[in-house]
């Protein structure tokens, strides 16, 4: 950077680069070449290639009069140029999809929507592995006819040996891939670690003000002091899609909420002890 | 998607919007007192026009954009330098003004006024004199009726010919402009019609009302020619120039408002189509119920007033100027096949 010279206040000597210059080329193109200091203080010669078109508009004589209008009344005053952000502000966008069946496209939207969340529970009929409770299975008659009783009890007795016995929903052969759910096995790839929140948010905060406008929520849950019941400022917050939680965490992370700065990371797996 | 430019000029509920002929202004007038106009490209606010002393219930401007007058709850109505935003002349009557309207050449203007203590509601139409003193005595009253209720609304038919005029108890009527001569009156409606918009050419109308549906009529016959059924009290539609659509707005009560989430209170702009009578998309953003809406003359915006104070401006996109219904395409289709069979 230049040197302070005599006389001269630091913050002139910025001023010192050379003035820019406009070089009028044959080819109708302008060449200008301007000077500035970059990021660490050195001289940058900067040549810029312009070409000039004109784009010629046809606009209402008196519309064209009228923008020529000087402001009066309130904006009598102001000085700035274009819409003044005070009064003026583009909002979020908003869709308008024309169509004559919009009402029962909404309504199948939202049908899919619980379709979906009723597949992510990962439920499973015993009678013919559809994505329904065994319960509401359509075979239910043909398949599913069991003349001695249920097959979780049927299986039982044969596994444990010791009819009549209890047996954890697990163990039962019958739905050994319903119970067979345990922390290593669940799917975290859509949970978001939330941490840095402020301890008077409760989960149906988090849920409402903050993630539930980027998509279907599967589970919030808040850590909690396990005496005091007392927020530890740490929540999970499970989409149903990936798509959905990283839509959430660009737009939520280091965001400012209740006085403290929110951090939004993807949930790691616990290492292993 | 749309953006929609937010004019926040008024700090209280708006309670009209309307463009000029071209549709480069837009202005509008709230509960606050003040005017405002505003450019409709991109929402930079022109100015305000200051010297009401109560709500402003209504705003039009004339063709020339020189002239515009308001009506105020303040028992006056004021006439404007548009340019300047001076007062011209202020009438001062015996009852809030509720509606404002020029004619088509901008000769003259209508206003409403409101039935209070023992005046019976009137519309009065009042010349403008470009030149002079305005005079201070209207050239045609035209009182309420016995056995109708107060008028709320009224505009101009086709060549000024008509003045009809929407009622308290869902009423339309119609007058001679010229005499004021009452001619017909139909019922469509069982409540309050809450606005009453021409066609570009001013041969038919739409009214709102409160009981929740929107009337197409024609001006000849007050016929009812099409109807648009919502979910909730309607303060507002417009007939849109270019597409075959009609924009509803309203919403619940204002008193209502606090005890609905904006989901449930149906703060939506609601598209129509203008002859299939389906709703066939709405626009959201509003946290109040919508009070005026008002579409560009040219079809390619339309600027909504909500009772949350704020204009939401939206400039149409492609999208909206493609849709066709299926049979508008099939139909084109067969047109553009015989022309080359011929």
């Amino acid at each position: 950077m230049a040197e302070v010279a005599k006389g001269q206040s630091w913050a002139d000597v910025e001023d010192d680069l050379p003035s820019p210059q406009v070089i009028d080329n044959k080819d109708g193109t302008k060449t200008v070449i301007s000077y500035r200091l970059n990021e660490a203080g050195k001289k940058i010669k900067l040549t810029q290639k312009v070409r000039e078109i004109k784009v010629t508009e046809k606009v209402n004589k008196g519309v064209a009069q009228r923008r020529k209008w000087s402001k009066f009344g309130d904006e009598k005053d102001s000085t700035t140029i274009g819409p003044d952000f005070r009064t003026t502000q583009v909002g979020t966008a908003v869709e308008l999809v024309l169509g004559t069946s919009w009402r029962g496209e909404e309504s199948k939207k939202e049908e899919e929507k619980k379709l979906d969340v009723v597949k992510a529970t990962n439920v499973k009929c015993r009678t013919c592995d559809g994505n329904h409770f065994t319960s509401k299975c359509p075979f239910k008659d043909t398949l599913g006819a069991d003349p001695e009783g249920s097959g979780a009890h049927d299986d039982g007795g044969e596994s444990a040996g010791a009819p009549g016995a209890y047996i954890a929903p697990h163990l039962r052969a019958g739905g050994s891939k319903l119970g067979g759910r345990n922390f290593e096995e669940r799917d975290d790839s859509t949970t978001l670690r939330v941490t840095q929140l402020n301890e008077m948010v409760d989960e149906d905060m988090i849920r409402e003000e903050l993630f539930a406008p980027f998509g279907m929520l599967r589970r919030v849950t808040l850590v909690r002091d396990r005496e005091t019941g007392q927020s530890k400022g740490t929540a999970y917050v499970a989409y149903e899609t990936v798509e959905a939680a990283q839509k959430a965490m660009e737009n939520l992370d280091g965001r400012g909420y209740h006085s403290l700065i929110l951090r939004v990371e993807f949930s790691k797996p616990r290492p292993a002890r | 998607m749309m953006r929609p430019i937010m004019l926040k000029g008024h700090e209280r509920s708006l309670t009209q919007v309307k463009f000029n002929r071209e549709g480069d202004l837009l202005l509008s007038v709230a509960k606050d007192r003040v005017a405002s106009v505003w450019y409709s490209s991109n929402g930079e606010r022109l100015g305000t026009f200051i010297g009401h002393i109560g709500t402003i219930w209504s705003i039009d401007i004339d063709p020339e954009s020189e002239l515009v007058v308001t009506g105020s709850a303040d028992f006056s109505a004021k006439l404007w330098n548009a340019r300047t935003g001076e007062c011209v002349h202020t009438w001062s009557l015996p009852s809030p003004v509720r509606r404002v309207e020029f004619n088509a050449t901008g000769e003259k203007f209508l206003m409403v006024t409101d039935q209070v203590m023992k005046q019976l509601g009137s519309i009065e139409v009042y010349p403008v004199n470009r030149s002079g003193p305005q005079a201070e005595e209207p050239m045609l009253t035209i009182t309420t009726r016995e056995g109708f209720a107060k008028a709320t609304v009224a505009g101009w038919s086709y060549g000024g010919l008509y003045i009809i005029a929407g009622h308290a108890d869902g009423t339309i009527s119609k007058y001679d402009a010229k005499t004021g001569e009452f001619l017909a009156s139909t019922k469509p409606h069982t409540e309050t019609v809450s606005d009453l918009q021409f066609s570009p050419d001013g041969t038919y109308f739409i009214t709102s009302s409160r009981d929740k549906t929107a009337h197409i009529l024609d001006v000849d016959g007050l016929q009812m020619l099409k109807t648009y059924e919502t979910d909730a009290p309607m303060n507002s539609a417009a007939i849109t120039p270019v597409k075959d659509f009609v924009i509803l707005g309203g919403g619940q009560d204002a008193k209502d408002v606090t005890t609905t989430s904006s989901k449930q209170g149906k703060f939506e702009a609601r598209f129509f189509h203008k002859v299939f009578q389906d709703e066939i998309g709405r626009v959201n953003g509003h946290f109040g119920p919508l009070n005026y809406i008002a579409v560009h003359p040219q079809g390619t915006s339309y600027a909504s007033g909500g009772e949350d104070g704020y204009v939401r401006l939206h400039h149409f996109e492609k999208s909206y100027f493609d849709f066709l219904y299926d049979v508008e395409r099939t139909a084109q289709a067969t047109a553009s096949t015989q022309t080359e069979v011929n």
